[in-house]
């Protein structure tokens, strides 16, 4: 009984806590040996500020083309373009604010 | 004292008020152009300055970005921001909000090379956005050693131009001046030349006619000779006005304790020829008997002019009346009188006489000038076709 109320317990906290990105983004991420955050510093680096880089992130999840990847040749060559996300706008909105919020700059620097 | 030398000296006052006027315009045309090329100065000397410290501050800006590189590289390890003892630093976004800052001043990315603050700041832009950084200012203080040089060197500019203008524009108000100069002084040469010669001519006629034995004079005659001393008297007046104007009222007065009853006899006697010409007649009353410390020829003048006027503007078969009391004369006459709005007029012009000396008549002028000279108030009552009353308080 004790063990059934656990369990019950586990996965609604797994499901209060999972999120678009969470489901959509990091999941899938996880199977490639390159972590995630690697490519908002990619991002960053061309883009600098909030606006731009998210613009460029949601236009790239919807239309993945080579030309537009922040990722170098080689890594293209090996892991290929993306496939373009089924996620709704908001829903792809939503998730490129947490991944902003979750590794951006500000506020971070010491 | 001779006129001519009295007249110079008034020349020379009012040139003293041009003088002063133009000097004062010029000074502030002067500063003005002085302050426009310091300031060019200042600020080619400032951008000298920042152009000097560019390889410097090029050269932090580099270091900075190397550090800045190897942090974004690891910045899931570390998030330490690179610091120098050399210098200040800032990152913004491309949206120019500010990431990061060592600076404790609010800095500008939009300028490129400037200085704020007695800080000196360079923006450079990197080929890479490190951690986002589109903009990266660096920071450094301005010693100030340029600023002081830059001072000295504008004060002894600012000292040497003045000095410079002030020469040029003396010269140029003397050469400018001197057409105007010459008129005036040739105009004033004219009047006094003119006014030193009628003083034989008319005394002699005045004597002469004062020596006739009008007795023996048949009745035609003496009225001939009667118009003749009229016109004598208008002008010797005229003349001893001119004299005071261009002399009296440099001189230093002769004052003495003048009996007022015996001045104002006189002064009747004097025009009573001109007064019975025009059927006016002079009257005195003596209410209480005074005298006055001043010098007789201007209380005289003062006098005459205020009886040449009762004269000049009476009616025919009219009165003139002198009242002498205890502090004071008055001189009444049964003229035309003068309205409201002109006694003011000629109030304003008694207060204004030391400040403007030109426009009213000549009499207006000696009067005031005696009035203020000695503190006598001057008071004018007057009513249109009834008659004026002029006293005189001490």
């Amino acid at each position: 009984m004790v063990k059934n109320a656990f369990l019950v317990l586990l996965l609604m906290h797994t499901l209060l806590l999972a999120n678009v990105y969470e489901e959509n983004c990091v999941a899938c991420h996880k199977k490639i040996p390159v972590s995630i955050d690697k490519y908002f510093y990619k991002y960053l680096l061309i883009y600098s500020g909030e606006e731009a880089t998210k613009y460029a992130i949601i236009n790239y999840l919807k239309v993945p083309v080579k030309e537009t990847t922040v990722m170098s040749d080689s890594f293209i060559s090996r892991f290929g373009v993306k496939k373009p996300s089924s996620l709704s706008e908001k829903d792809l909105q939503e998730a490129v604010d947490i991944y902003w919020e979750k590794y951006k700059v500000f506020g971070k620097l010491k | 004292m001779s006129v001519s030398k009295s007249l110079d000296t008034d020349f020379l006052n009012s040139e003293k008020k041009t003088l002063f006027r133009f000097a004062v315009l010029y000074i502030l045309l002067t500063l003005v152009i002085v302050s426009v090329f310091s300031f060019m100065y200042y600020d080619a000397q400032k951008n000298l300055m920042l152009q000097e410290k560019k390889p410097l501050l090029q050269e932090y800006s580099k270091e900075l970005i190397q550090e800045l590189k190897k942090l974004h590289r690891d910045f899931d390890k570390r998030q330490t921001y690179p610091r120098s003892q050399q210098y200040d630093s800032a990152i913004y976004d491309n949206e120019r909000k500010l990431i990061f800052s060592t600076s404790s001043i609010e800095l500008d990315v939009h300028k490129i090379l400037y200085l704020e603050k007695k800080m000196i700041h360079l923006v450079n832009i990197p080929e890479s956005y490190y951690l986002g950084a589109k903009y990266i200012i660096i920071q450094i203080k301005d010693d100030g050693i340029w600023l002081e040089q830059t001072k000295k060197t504008i004060i002894l500019f600012v000292s040497l131009a003045f000095v410079f203008m002030m020469g040029v524009g003396y010269i140029l108000l003397r050469l400018f001046l001197k057409p105007m100069r010459d008129a005036i002084e040739l105009l004033d040469r004219f009047i006094k030349d003119t006014t030193h010669e009628l003083n034989t001519p008319v005394s002699t006629i005045v004597t002469n006619i004062e020596m006739i034995d009008k007795s023996v004079l048949d009745s035609k005659l003496l009225k001939k000779i009667n118009r003749i001393d009229i016109g004598a008297k208008t002008i010797s007046n005229i003349y001893q006005d001119l004299t005071y104007l261009t002399l009296g009222n440099k001189i230093i007065s002769n004052d003495e304790l003048v009996d007022i009853k015996n001045l104002a006899m006189e002064r009747i006697d004097y025009f009573n020829s001109l007064a019975s010409a025009k059927k006016v007649s002079l009257d005195l009353e003596i209410k209480e008997n005074t005298s006055l410390f001043i010098d007789k020829a201007k209380i005289s003048k003062l006098l005459d002019n205020l009886i040449s006027n009762g004269i000049k503007y009476n009616k025919i078969n009219g009165f003139i009346t002198i009242l002498v009391d205890q502090k004071c004369f008055i001189v009444k006459d049964t003229g035309i009188g003068i309205s409201q709005d002109d006694i003011v007029q000629l109030q304003e012009r008694y207060t204004r006489f030391n400040t403007s000396t030109g426009g009213f008549g000549i009499g207006l002028n000696i009067v005031s000038s005696i009035a203020q000279e000695y503190d006598l108030s001057i008071n004018i009552e007057s009513e249109l076709d009834i008659g004026t009353e002029v006293s005189v308080r001490w």
